[in-house]
């Protein structure tokens, strides 16, 4: 008998209007865990090589966990893959909440969609019965009605996931909402689902799936609640991740005006600290979590109200990166992200690239439309915000995110087209956190934080945070095979400091669950298994080592401000880091990965069978 | 006082909500242990004591930090301090 898992995937064809199951095997559950991992496995499998992020083949996968449906706290969590339209490598994001625990009491761990539907269309999955309707009425519908919506038709314990009027338009870094304003949206998800004609995912479910040993892991559970309401998340409890804005700016990592500073005169007007005076609203949590890190905010002056959920990572990319120090505007911004359906991250970075070729005059008002789109424009940021979603005017070009865009624009522009493998930085400056600049460089999803944690060893004793070193690589590489496991079996990023040993309690947690009896070590090695497999996949979709690096403009300019006023990054000193971080991973300088790691991880098999896409990018 | 030297104490997050304070002015010893430094901040901003100070003034909770001038992580025993450094008292917690 299986348990944690039903042990079947649910794979909807779009096209020809049908579902079926697959099974999973367990050994290839317990090889990938769940959340990050399955879904890359999945996506290997299922992706064929080489092809369009809008081919109705590509498939969009969402996946559970082994811990959802448990009482273990934050465990309601899911991942959704898919090969990203902003990179054309892996994209995976991950979401929270109701819409996990319901997509696993459908009796899938994983739902694959492929092909294209014929008409906008909502999918209903009820019990692992597949309905395609007409979605016609839905179409145009902010996130936030279209929820609404599918909850009156179909009733209201049914759980959606949808896209905005952004995945409509195939707006490369749209997102798809879950349960009132979650977000998968790094990578641009949404847009892919847009690409199939796909409105909305409506998901109810009864089955429930057993845990090998109950009591034994409702023992641990209740400690590890325990500890979720202690120390190590009184940031995230309090003030939540906001409280970063502040800090940041005194230790000169916050971005600012596109990047071309690193602290924020305006800074104390979008930090948490006047948020909480200002504008907060209530604490909110995901299902199953006891943290409650979410801050909703509401809008303090007398424009127009505007309501919604606060994170650091949208305070940044909507204030300091685009110069606005007006917090009602913030709150404004990210809640118009959030209702049309978008990466805040991409949307700031790709805006502040707009907004510095404006002041340089590679931009001008007939391209803009008249917008005087200029750093610390809040008006013209709202404005800007929806025309990309229409894809209409400027926001036509902008909606490709700054990588392309800045192509297309090209007058030296590329230089400071804020983004690594065409996905836009986030709120970590890597001149002054020269771990997480390594973490940037080499990440299989592009620019991303989340994946490695490597500003961790920046923000600590370990490591002087302004030089580079050769521990770096070996640093970072465990930080990723860290996070992996932590998104595969999926744990929220947030509770991570709770644990006494990450590795040793997932594990015997994860034996608990299935009744395997799965090692410390076993789960560190599914880590590296994972983010191998991860590489793999973008060497099979055209990676170069060209790809690892930075924006121009960390090494053209040395941080003009603050404390860390002259430090700069040269492109050297990335290059000896990332060597090794590829020494780290024993993978070739090259940075191809050698046939005996792939064997050392027990991969040959899946990756050989795409062996000649891969070459010559893999290692003899 | 040869001793001593005059600093800055930054607060950030909860410890300054709590508080009401964005900057403190105190005088602590040139060589100062943390332990040293929590003591001095307890006498100067009482509110700080069970929001970033330990109750016994043993040292910072678990989940403050110190950095001096925005450039060293305060971890060691003991610390140099001069006159017109400045440090920052926030919550160590990282991500987001």
């Amino acid at each position: 008998m299986l348990y944690g898992y039903n042990g079947r995937t649910l794979v909807v064809d779009l096209t020809r209007q049908r579902s079926y199951w697959q099974t999973l095997e367990p050994h290839v559950l317990r090889s990938y865990i769940g959340g990050t991992g399955l879904g890359a496995y999945l996506l290997y499998e299922n992706c064929p090589p080489g092809i369009d992020p809008f081919d109705p083949r590509n498939p969009l996968i969402f996946v559970t966990s082994p811990l959802v449906g448990s009482r273990l706290t934050t465990s309601s969590k899911f991942a959704v893959l898919t090969k990203s339209p902003l990179t054309g490598f892996i994209g995976d994001s991950l979401s929270s909440s109701f819409m996990a625990t319901e997509l696993k009491k459908t009796g899938a761990d994983a739902l694959i969609i492929k092909g294209r539907s014929e008409f906008p269309c909502l999918l209903s999955i009820d019990d692992g019965e597949v309905d395609f309707l007409a979605a016609d009425d839905l179409m145009g519908l902010t996130t936030l009605d279209t929820e609404r919506a599918v909850k009156t038709r179909l009733g209201h314990r049914t759980r959606v996931a949808c896209i905005g009027p952004a995945g409509e338009n195939l707006v490369r870094f749209a997102s798809i909402t879950n349960d009132g304003g979650r977000q998968a949206a790094r990578t641009g998800p949404g847009a892919v689902m847009g690409s199939k004609n796909l409105k909305a995912i409506a998901v109810r479910g009864t089955k429930s799936v057993a845990a090998f040993d109950r009591d034994a892991l409702n023992t641990i559970g209740d400690d590890l609640t325990q500890r979720s309401l202690g120390p190590a998340t009184e940031k995230y409890r309090t003030l939540g991740t906001m409280a970063n804005v502040a800090v940041f700016n005194s230790l000169g990592t916050l971005p600012t005006r596109n990047f071309q500073q690193s602290t924020f005169d305006g800074a104390e007007g979008v930090s948490a600290e006047q948020f909480h005076q200002s504008n907060f609203v209530k604490n909110a949590h995901c299902a199953n979590c006891t943290i409650g890190c979410e801050k909703i905010l509401v809008t303090s002056d007398n424009g127009k109200k505007a309501k919604g959920r606060m994170e650091y990572e949208s305070a940044f990319a909507l204030g300091p990166l685009v110069g606005v120090a007006d917090g009602n505007t913030v709150i404004r911004a990210s809640t118009l992200c959030d209702e049309l359906g978008m990466d805040t991250i991409s949307v700031g970075a790709t805006i502040s690239w707009a907004m510095e070729c404006f002041e340089r005059g590679v931009l001008t008002d007939e391209d803009t439309g008249g917008i005087d789109l200029r750093f610390g424009s809040g008006d013209e940021l709202l404005e800007c915000i929806r025309l990309i979603s229409e894809r209409r005017g400027i926001g036509d070009l902008l909606a490709d995110g700054s990588l392309r865009a800045s192509r297309t624009v090209g007058r030296g522009s590329e230089a400071w087209a804020m983004q690594v493998k065409g996905l836009e930085m986030p709120g970590y400056e890597p001149r002054s956190l020269k771990t997480m600049a390594l973490g940037l460089a080499v990440s299989t999803r592009g620019a991303c934080h989340n994946r490695s944690s490597a500003y961790e060893a920046d923000f600590s004793a370990r490591v002087n945070r302004l030089e580079v070193d050769e521990q770096r690589g070996r640093i970072t590489a465990e930080g990723e095979d860290f996070s992996a496991v932590l998104d595969s079996l999926i744990w929220c990023k947030f509770l991570r400091k709770a644990f006494h040993d990450l590795y040793e309690e997932s594990a015997e947690i994860y034996s608990h669950i299935t009744g395997w009896d799965v090692s410390a070590a076993e789960l560190r090695l599914a880590g590296e298994r994972i983010n191998n497999l991860k590489k793999a996949f973008n060497i099979r979709e055209g990676w170069t080592i060209d790809d690892d690096t930075l924006p121009q403009r960390v090494f053209d300019e040395a941080l003009p401000t603050g404390v860390v006023k002259g430090v700069g990054l040269s492109r050297e000193d990335l290059d000896s880091m990332i060597q090794g971080y590829y020494r780290a991973r024993g993978w070739d300088e090259d940075g191809a990965i050698p046939i005996e790691k792939l064997q050392e991880l027990e991969l040959e098999e899946v990756v050989l069978n795409n062996r000649e896409a891969l070459q010559p990018a893999l290692g003899d | 006082m040869c001793c001593t030297a005059g600093i800055f104490v930054e607060l950030f997050g909860t410890a300054r909500i709590a508080s009401g304070r964005k900057r403190l002015r105190i005088d602590a010893p040139q060589q100062a242990t943390v332990g040293e430094l929590v003591a001095v901040l307890a006498d100067v901003c009482p509110s700080l004591v069970g929001i970033a100070l330990q109750d016994d003034l043993s040292g910072l909770l678990e989940s403050y930090t110190l950095n001096l001038n925005g450039m060293e992580f305060v971890e060691s025993d003991e610390l140099t301090l001069r006159d017109g450094d400045t440090l920052l008292l926030f919550s160590s917690m990282a991500g987001g």
